[in-house]
């Protein structure tokens, strides 16, 4: 795991909070979908942004295509959450909320639309609550792009670090999963590493 | 309370969730003797030496999970007093864990009312 400028401590204490986070966002999902959601270990690792290409390449199928799905936070951590889901993924998630074999793709960017609104905002909204910090949501702008294209945006140059969050969202009886990018400036990192060292303090206290 | 070699085994694969649990124990119980493990498997392993009286214990773990181990717990000790400290806050997963025995589910993060809620309500000390 490359942990730039982050100590153990300090990605102990982040992995904990996206545990927390997480929790969250499955158990909304769940509710969503009406079906039980195996949680898994998120792994967590701050990387440069220009790594990123590199990252999602590692989280994806090079031959497939993907919805990819950005939402804007701003605040003390402010940065922009990319969260990818595969087509096959999308159309099993259309299928089940639209209750039809062959959802349009409307309906599919719709459930993705959901979806992704309600696992960010979890994500994020958590996070910075176990942070004590407020941040003001974005709406979630979608695409439908190539594997290859996903991290090809100019707009990404303008973020320093992306927290990276491997994890799986895994449904019972739904094969959904998804992946998620955190993307930040290093002024947000920066307010990240000292929100969680005061709350490192306080437990030693 | 003030209780003499209450031993208290704390199970997580975070050191932050392990201090925190800790931190609020001793609030209540100053004298506690703690006992930690990063995974179910050592978990088990210290269960069976210790014999702690309270486990505390996460639910997404690597090598076992807490799910795996509470089974394990309560075949060794089908008294064993284990409270779940998860991010699972799903009703299903609540409901697993309370069928395999554990005295109760708290949802994280761990704080000091919640730990004095699972003194005075779910543990027999």
């Amino acid at each position: 795991m490359n942990s730039i400028n982050f100590n153990e401590d300090q990605i102990d204490a982040l992995k904990e909070f996206m545990n927390i986070s997480l929790g969250e966002a499955t158990s909304h999902v769940a509710e969503l979908l009406d079906a039980f959601g195996t949680m898994h270990i998120p792994k967590i690792s701050v990387r440069d942004t220009s790594e990123l290409k590199e990252i999602v390449s590692e989280s994806v199928e090079a031959s497939l295509n993907y919805y990819v799905m950005k939402q804007l936070f701003a605040g003390k951590f402010g940065g922009e959450c990319i969260f990818i889901v595969s087509e096959q993924s999308a159309n099993n998630l259309g299928t089940h909320l639209y209750e039809t074999d062959n959802p349009d793709k409307d309906d599919i960017n719709d459930a993705v639309m959901e979806l992704t609104n309600i696992v960010t905002s979890s994500i994020i909204g958590r996070l910075t609550e176990e942070l004590d910090v407020q941040v003001q949501f974005f709406a979630p702008v979608s695409s439908f792009v190539k594997s290859f294209d996903i991290a090809d945006d100019d707009e990404m140059a303008q973020y320093s670090k992306v927290i990276v969050v491997s994890t799986e969202l895994e449904f019972k009886d739904h094969n959904i999963s998804a992946s998620i990018f955190i993307l930040t400036k290093d002024e947000a990192i920066n307010s990240l590493k000292e929100l969680i060292d005061k709350k490192i303090e306080e437990l030693y206290s | 309370m003030g209780f003499v070699n209450l031993k208290i085994l704390v199970v997580d694969d975070s050191k932050l969730a392990r201090l925190s649990v800790i931190k609020a124990v001793k609030n209540l119980e100053p004298s506690a003797d703690f006992f930690e493990a990063e995974n179910g498997a050592i978990a088990v392993e210290i269960f069976k030496k210790e014999m702690p009286r309270v486990v505390f214990l996460d639910l997404t773990m690597p090598v076992m999970n807490g799910y795996e181990a509470l089974v394990e717990i309560m075949k060794i000790d089908p008294d064993a007093q284990v409270i779940v400290i998860s991010a699972d806050i799903q009703p299903e997963a609540r409901e697993r864990i309370m069928l395999s025995g554990a005295k109760n589910m708290c949802p994280k993060p761990i704080n000091d009312e919640k730990m004095q809620s699972i003194f005075i309500n779910d543990l027999i000390i």
